[in-house]
Parts: C-alpha cells; structure tokens; sequence
C-alpha cells in the first residue's frame, strides 16, 4: 500500500511540473511550445487550413519566436509551432523531422553548400509575397531561376574594439586605417603589456565554441580578395594568392594575445569574450550577434565599444568596411500540403512586414509586446525598423562613407570538412606542432578535395 | 497447471508481446530489409542489393569508427575490470567505512551518459588547459583518454559491487583450508579467489566490452567525435550517417552499417561468453 | 602478522578515501561553479572556488528553472520513467511467468527472441522505432477510427491519437517492447528457481492465474522486481536517443537529458552558469533517492548481474 502511495506521489508530482511547465510556455525555454494557442484556435483553423512549424536555428531567439507565433495565432487562428534545434544539432535534428508525418514546413540553410543538401526539399519562393520585400535580389538564395532560400538577418563581423582601454594604450580607433596600423598599435600594446595591465587581442578559442571565428570568418577575407581579383563569386579551386596576408593576420592575432601561442590551444569561445568582459584585452573578432553579450547591466556602453573592419593588408585598405553578409536563409519546405505552405508564406509575409513582427525581429530592449527585448536583426526587408545594434549602425555609418563591405563568402567553402581542416591546421601552427604549409595545404588542396567530393 | 495456463496467454504474453513487436520486432525487420534499400523515409524505398553494405566497407571514416571503438572497447574493458577487482579485494577486507566508500564509487552509474558527458568535459578541459595542452575536441588522444577516465569514472563502481558479491560468496571454508595449508594471498587470490569468481568475471567482461561497442550519450557529450571524426565511436558514426547527411543514400549507408554493427555486437557476446564459461569452475 | 595486516589495512583506508574524493570530486566542482557568476566561469578557472567577487548565489539556478523550462523537462522525465517502469514490471513478470510454466515452442521461441533483443544496439533500430512511432502517435487518431467505422467528429476530438506513443504519456509503451528483454530474462531466471508446488497448490484451490499469479506469484518475486525496477529505472531516467528521436517536440516534450544540450548558442557560446546549475538540479534528485534507498539499488544491481 505504502508502495502504491507513493507511486502515485510520483506521478501526481510529475504532472504538477509537467502542468507548471506548461502554464508559462510563453517563456519557458527552448520548445515549450505553444501548444496552449494551438489548443484555444484547434477548430478555428480549419477555416484558414494551414499550420505553421518552424524549425529555428538560433537557440536565443527562442523566446522571441515562440512570442511571435502566440501573437500571429491570437491575431489570424493560424497555428504556428516554433521548435528550436540545440546548437550543432540543427542539421540532425532536421533530418530526423522531415522523415515524421508532420515536418517543419519552414527552415533555414546557412548559404549555397547548405543549400545543395536541401534543395530537393525548397518550395520556389521567386512568386511569394516575401521574396518581393526584400530589399536587394543579393539577399534571395537561388538555383538557376528558382529562388529557394531567403535571407532573414543580415550580420556584420570585424574586430570589435574596447575604445576605453585603447585610448589608455594611447590610442584612438582613428588611428587604425591598415593593417601595418593594426600591427604597430598591436605590436605596441604588446610591449607594454604589463605596464598597460592587459593584452592586445584576446585569447584564440579553437574548439567548437568559437573556431569559426579563424576557420571561417578571417578565412573569407583572403578568399574575398582572391574572387574580387578575378571577378568570380565561387569556384572549384582556391589558389591561395592571399594566404601571406592571412599569415600575417593570424600571427598578429597569436603573438599578441592574453596568453602565449602554445596555450590557445586550451581556450574556449567563452574565455575569450570573458576576457574582453574584463577588460583584459583591447581587440576581440567577433560580430554584431554579439552585441547583447557585450552591452547590458555591469558590462559595456555603446560609448566603449566600436567596430573597425579586419585589415589584412589587401585590397583598398582606405575604403574598406565590414564583413556584412548572412548565413541564415529561411526556406520553405515544397513537401508539405499546400495550405501549410500558403500559412508558411502568409507568416512569413507578417513577421517582415506587419509592425508587431518587424518590431521583434529588429527592435532591442522591450520591443516585445510582452516587454522582453527583440532579437536585435537587421532583416534584409523593406519595411525593417532602424537598429538599435550599435555595430550595425557602423556598418550602415560606414556604408554611407562611401566604403565597400566585404561579402560573405565562407558560405562558398566546400564543406565542414574543409573548415575543420583548416581550423586544425591554424591550431597546430598556433601550438607550434604544425607549420604554416600545412595551412597552406588545408586550404589549396583541400578545397579541391572538398568540392570534388561534394559536387563529384 | 500448464494446459488451464496456456488459454490465458492474451492475458500474460500478448500484451508484452504486442509492445515487443512494436518496440522491437518490427523496427527489426524493417530494419535489415532498409538495409539494402535507397531511402528518405521508410514510405519510399527502393531495392538497391548490396550497394549499401559495399559502400560501409569502403567507408574510410567507419574503418576509423571501428578502429576507435575497438581500441577504446579493449582499454576501457581492461581498465575497468583490473579496478574494480582491485577494488572489490580491498573492500573485502577487514576495513572501516566499506560501506560508505561502496556507496561512494557506486555513485555515478547513477548519473546520465549526456550529464556526465558535459561534467568531464569541463572538468577535462580544465586540467588540459592547465597544463597548456589543447583542449578535448581538438585533439582525438585526449578524447580517446578523456572517453576512458569518464567511464572508468562511471562503471568501476558497478563492476567493483558484482565482484564484492562474487568474493563474499565464496565458501569461507575454502579461504580457511588455504590459510591452513599455509597459501601466501598471493597463491589465494590466483588458486582460490579469481576461479570462483569467475561467472563475475564472465557478467563484468561482457558488460564493459557491450558497453564499450555501444558507447554513444558519454561520446556525444564529450567530444562529438571531434576533431574531425577522429574521436567517434561506431554508434556515433552511425548516428551522424542517418542525420547528419541529407541526400536519399545516406539513410541505406546508415542502416547498412548499423546491421554490421548489430552483428559485431553480437558475435562478440556470443564468442565472449563461450570463451568464458568453459573457464569457469564446475560446481 | 596481525600488525602488518593493521598497516596494510591502515594504508588501504587512506588509499580508498584519496579515491572516493577524487569520485566525488567532479560533481563538487560543478556545484562550486554552478555558484559562480557567468563571466567569471573560464576553462583555466574551474577548480578555483567562488569567491566574493565571482559569488553568483543562486541566479543560476534562477535561470535553470525559469527561462529554459527545467520543471517541464524534470516532470516529463519523472513521468516517462515511472510509466515505463510500472508497465515493464507488471507485463514482464507476467510474461516471464507464463513462459516459464507454459513449455511450447512458441513460448520458448518468445523468450530467445527476447534474449537476442538484449544484444542488439539502439542504432538498429533508431531510424525505424522512431518512424514507426511517428506513424503510429499521429496516425491511429480517434478522427481516423471515426472515419473507418463511418461517423465524423469533431476536429479536436479527432486529432486525439488512441496510441500517443510520441509522447511522454504514451512512450511508455515503447519502452516496455524495447525494455521488455532484459525484464523478461531476470524473471525467468529467478522464476524458474520458484518450487512449482506453491502455485499448484493454489491452483487447486480454485484460484485462477491471475491470481495464483498476484497473490502467489508477485509477492515471491519481491526481490527480483526490485532489482529489475532499479535497472530499468537508471536506463530509462538517463536515457537520451530514444525520446529525442520519438517524442514530438513540437508539443514541447522534452527530457532533462534533452535540456542539457540547449545551453548553446547558435554562435557556439555557451552559458556555463546555468548549464552547471541544471546538471546539479539533475545530479542531485539521483543522489538524494540513491542515499535514501542504496541498499536496495546495490542489491538489485547484484542480483541483476547474478542471474544474468
């Protein structure tokens, strides 16, 4: 009897927290759902036909999107479902939902390799409501006439700069207009590394958390000045005619860092935006996503901060800007019903129109009805509300300056493979266990390697 | 009793039955037939004979899979055993607090393979930061290790707990007539402890190698096979074939070599036991 | 003899306590880090102890339990493993009975195939067990039983599913099929021990199997349904593929061995704090049920092993 009782405290408990879990889906964390405003409009939606499941990628906008989908529910009866994959498990997590009887109707791919794995599954948008607000044809994903991906955000990187601790060093972020500026600023900090109390750059992060930065990021800009020599937007073969200014870079970047070149090994991502936290270092690569970390309650101010573009000694160093670019196209999945597509398309149309929908996606603080903050994009639409982002208004200060931005390229890269090669390959040579050819050979000869094998 | 038992059979064997079928049987079989088939979902396969089996056999990062989990199965079950052996000798004795250290080492079989996974990694990556080495996911060797100590961690107290029960029942007169005839406890551990602990040994040695193949949430957790696919086990190996590539071969790759993999497992619990259990002491 | 063995003994204490700290030891340094603010948690720092400046009390835990859904995802967990369990226990045993006194080929037939699904491992079956419950939670729908028998209902009665097994209500059943070969095996070990004279003589008291089985049987088989309860319990509470690839997220199921994961940002950063504190909210329930019951947990983990 004793044995029953407390079975059923078990189960009674369960329910309880399953049940309070519930209660506050609205922010309850990642796929809590809205199964509420589903439930409330279930008859309703006969009527208009059509669900919505969205698959995010981006694990801390969850609470935003599942903002967003309760509203469109309460304003149309559409029922729209937002799950959020965890990170690194987008693309698993993909797979094993399009095999169930109910897919996503709406994900998202990361750029034209993204797109050649999914592209069997993209409804044509080059018709759809959406695809004619955006702002500029660069922003449409397409396959020949098709268009099959749209971007949603578009994102800026370059080196962020703690203004503060520069001007300590004795310097301003005017004077940084090169890359042999960049070194000698560099260069100099580092040599007074102790009177100055911290560092120029802060610590690498090879590991997952954060080696996109180098394998990735800093990897576009020499493959960005290689096509703009040759005016091409992608090819079979990279020849590398950059790698001695990506060299240069990247040993600026790990011989004047926190901690010396054989450790940077042992550093994450988060150490190194811990560091620049804590003002231990002046210069952090990153990009505009990261502003909400850096910004905030016993953090940064907008008057600490800039953003100046990554020299690496190429190009119209004069006139250059910052990475701008996206990674992030929504696609449409062409299997589901057509209702669910005409939803999807319909939702679509209202988050990047309506004034509830752009105010989330580009508004900051408390630009939810709910007052939390909005996801801070800037969505490539016409209808996109000013940002409160302070590296994205550089981005567009610089624009207006008449300088050129560097296009994202990396979503050319043959593969992940690729990307881990290299990354592998910046590794060893930071520890010392490998040398720079093998850098070299990562890059030249595995980008042949790669693209053959994934267009073979 | 048994012919007014067997009518009652929807009452005592359908219903586990039924969901054996469901949970078991069925994804079974259409398991092995998919095997041989091109498929997206399991609506639409087509017949594509060995193609999948061939391409598992030439698949350079299964070798490497297999190649991990063989090395990592051989260590960890040595490791592993030889611990919890020793260990189980010492809590044997005469000593205070056997109690509470059994309860200690118990601990973390107790704890999810993911959750441990996550707790090793920053516990790990601390100390090889410390030491200025690279961390876990950029180096397959430390992963390798770091995969070992998490399930030395883990499962030295469950084997350690078999092997008290194996030693406590051995026949205490035999352990006195060794003592009589004069045996060092050397002599008693080789002659009289390890052959009547032997069915223990049979249990704890197929256990760790089973648990060693099918090693997966502790894998994910760690390393996720990083750097480069080099850390990543069979099961691992498998779970990226079936969702990490989209394109319809993948899915027939992917159940190809799970089949080969379900039959490793088993030929190794099937040659495992034999081999065992003609050692062990007849009773 | 006797003062060597002391100090062998002596030596072997200390030996053993040196390794049941360094056992308990990750988990502290976790609930040490788990008190820690945010950016004060770095890869090189994590044995340093929390100190004022880096003191974050409990807004971890805060963070844990209010935004990323813990309670939801611990409730889930609690149920799915508590409905596995009962069903497992009660069916198995029941099945292991039958096996045992009924001697067909059929029922020996049951129970080597039972044996065999022990040996296989979850990546045989993870494409196909997943799809199959896919099909069968969102397809065997009271809606589509309505439209076979030829009478309409209403949208949301018909969306109710007669078999939920994508989720937490209905995985259960999952789970007893999937779980069902080790259960089977442990009671028919043990059953087979049982002298058979206990149940005729109930049997000719008029009893009938059901309850010569519950009232005779069930009490018998105490000790082996609770080692087979513990065994099960470790598996299905820790268990992490199975519901990730069954349950249906979009209603929002999710396991604390799912949560875990989802304190990473898409960006690769990820937020320690509260990460620590959900695995301490893991950890801790284990430990507290592990103290409070160890001596069974130990004795059913031997007898497990024993009879397997």
């Amino acid at each position: 009897m004793k044995k029953m009782l407390a079975l059923l405290l078990a189960l009674t408990m369960a329910f309880a927290l399953v049940a309070c879990g519930g209660n506050n889906s609205s922010n309850t964390g990642n796929n809590s759902g809205n199964n509420t405003a589903n439930d409330q409009t279930g008859d309703d939606s006969t009527a208009a036909g059509g669900e919505v499941y969205y698959l995010n990628f981006k694990p801390e906008q969850d609470a935003q999107w599942q903002e967003l989908a309760q509203l469109y529910t309460e304003e149309t009866g559409v029922p729209v479902t937002v799950v959020t994959a965890a990170s690194g498990e987008y693309e698993t997590y993909l797979m094993s939902e399009m095999g169930k009887s109910n897919p996503p109707t709406l994900f998202q791919v990361n750029g034209p390799v993204g797109l050649a794995n999914w592209k069997d599954y993209c409804y044509d948008l080059s018709d759809s409501a959406v695809y004619g607000e955006l702002t500029s044809d660069e922003y449409a994903l397409k396959d020949g006439d098709a268009v099959l991906g749209i971007a949603y955000v578009i994102e800026s990187y370059g080196i962020i700069v703690n203004k503060t601790l520069l001007a300590e060093a004795g310097y301003s972020v005017e004077d940084i207009q090169s890359f042999e500026d960049l070194k000698k600023v560099a260069e100099d900090i580092t040599a007074r590394k102790d009177e100055l109390g911290f560092a120029a750059f802060t610590s690498a992060g090879m590991d997952g958390s954060s080696d996109w930065r180098f394998k990735t990021h800093l990897a576009n800009l020499p493959i960005y000045f290689e096509y703009q020599d040759k005016g091409i937007s992608s090819t079979d073969a990279i020849e590398g005619t950059y790698l001695d200014n990506y060299k240069a870079i990247w040993d600026l970047y790990i011989n004047n860092s926190t901690c010396s070149p054989t450790e940077l090994a042992g550093k994450t991502g988060d150490d190194s935006k811990n560091e620049f936290l804590s003002g231990e270092a002046v210069f952090f690569q990153n990009g505009s996503w990261e502003y909400a970390n850096l910004v905030g309650e016993g953090k940064y101010t907008d008057e600490d901060l800039a953003m100046i573009p990554i020299y690496i000694g190429a190009g119209d160093e004069a006139n250059q800007g910052l990475c701008t670019g996206t990674e992030n196209y929504w696609c449409v999945n062409n299997s589901a019903s057509e209702e669910n597509i005409q939803a999807t398309l319909d939702f679509l149309y209202w988050c990047v129109t309506s004034e509830t929908g752009t105010q989330a996606m580009g508004g900051g603080e408390g630009a939810m009805p709910s007052g939390e903050p909005g996801m801070s994009f800037v969505i490539p639409f016409k209808s996109a509300i000013e940002s409160p982002n302070l590296f994205v208004k550089q981005d567009a200060e610089m624009l207006a300056a008449g300088k050129t931005p560097v296009s994202w390229n990396f979503t050319t890269m043959p593969s992940e493979e690729w990307k881990n090669g290299v990354g592998s390959a910046l590794t060893a040579y930071a520890a010392g266990t490998g040398d720079w050819d093998g850098v070299v050979s990562a890059f030249v000869d595995g980008w042949a390697s790669e693209y053959a094998l994934a267009n073979g | 009793m048994q012919r007014s038992l067997k009518r009652w059979w929807p009452v005592f064997l359908l219903p586990t039955f039924a969901a054996f079928c469901v949970g078991f049987v069925y994804p079974f079989l259409q398991g092995l037939y998919l095997s041989f088939c091109k498929f997206i979902t399991i609506d639409n396969p087509t017949w594509n004979g060995l193609a999948n089996y061939v391409y598992a056999f030439t698949d350079a990062s299964f070798r490497q899979s297999f190649l991990f989990s063989t090395a990592f199965t051989i260590v960890s079950t040595l490791a592993i055993n030889v611990a919890a052996f020793a260990i189980a000798l010492a809590l044997t004795r005469a000593i205070k607090g056997t109690n509470l250290f059994r309860t200690v080492f118990f601990m973390p079989n107790l704890i999810g393979g993911i959750v441990l996974g996550y707790i090793w990694q920053i516990l790990l990556n601390c100390v090889l930061s410390l030491l200025e080495k690279p961390l876990l996911s950029l180096d397959a060797t430390y992963g390798f290790w770091g995969l070992i100590i998490l399930m030395c961690w883990q499962q030295i107290g469950y084997m350690m707990i078999i092997y008290i029960a194996g030693l406590q029942s051995i026949p205490s007169d035999y352990l006195e007539a060794a003592r009589i005839d004069g045996a060092t406890s050397w002599q008693t551990l080789w002659r009289i402890k390890i052959p009547n602990v032997m069915p223990s040994i049979t249990i704890c040695t197929f256990l760790t190698l089973t648990n060693g193949f099918k090693l997966f949430d502790q894998n994910l957790a760690l390393t996720a096979g990083e750097p480069a696919h080099a850390s990543e086990g069979l099961a691992l190996n498998i779970y990226y074939t079936f969702y990490a590539r989209s394109g319809p071969q993948w899915k027939g790759y992917g159940q190809a070599k799970a089949v080969l993999f379900c039959l490793l497992v088993i030929a190794i619990s099937l040659i495992q036991l034999r081999a065992t259990r003609s050692k062990e002491v007849q009773q | 003899m006797s003062k060597t063995n002391k100090i062998a003994n002596t030596l072997l204490t200390a030996v053993l306590t040196v390794l049941s700290l360094a056992w308990v030891y990750p988990v502290v340094m976790i609930l040490l880090n788990s008190l820690k603010k945010e950016s004060a948690i770095t890869t090189s720092s994590a044995f340093q102890l929390p100190d004022g400046s880096s003191f974050a009390g409990l807004a971890n835990y805060a963070d844990a339990i209010g935004s990323k859904g813990f309670l939801s995802a611990f409730g889930y967990t609690l149920l799915i493993t508590v409905t596995s369990v009962a069903l497992i226990l009660i069916f198995c045993s029941m099945c292991a009975w039958f096996i045992t006194r009924v001697n067909t080929w059929w029922s020996k037939a049951c129970y080597y195939l039972f044996i065999f699904s022990m040996v296989v491992p979850f990546q045989m079956l993870m494409f196909t067990l997943s799809a199959t419950a896919d099909k069968i939670g969102t397809s065997l729908t009271l809606g589509n039983l309505a439209d076979a028998l030829g009478f309409t209902v209403s949208k949301s009665t018909a969306e109710i599913s007669l078999l939920p097994v994508n989720t937490p209500y209905g995985i259960c059943i999952i789970y007893l099929g999937f779980g069902a070969g080790l259960a089977v095996f442990m009671f028919c070990g043990f059953m087979k021990s049982i002298p058979l004279e206990i149940e005729e003589a109930a049997m000719i008291d008029g009893c009938g199997p059901l309850r010569t089985f519950f009232l005779v049987v069930m009490p018998i088989l105490k000790p082996t349904l609770i080692s087979v309860g513990i065994l099960e319990t470790m598996w299905v509470w820790n268990d992490y593929l199975l519901p990730y690839l069954v349950l249906d997220r979009t209603k929002g199921y999710t396991t604390i061995s799912i949560l875990i994961q989802y304190f990473r940002g898409s960006y690769g950063t990820v937020e320690m704090g509260p990460m620590m504190a959900c695995i301490i909210l893991t950890v801790l329930p284990i430990i507290v049920v592990y103290l409070l019951c160890q001596r069974h947990i130990i004795k059913g983990v031997v007898a497990g092993a024993v009879k397997g």
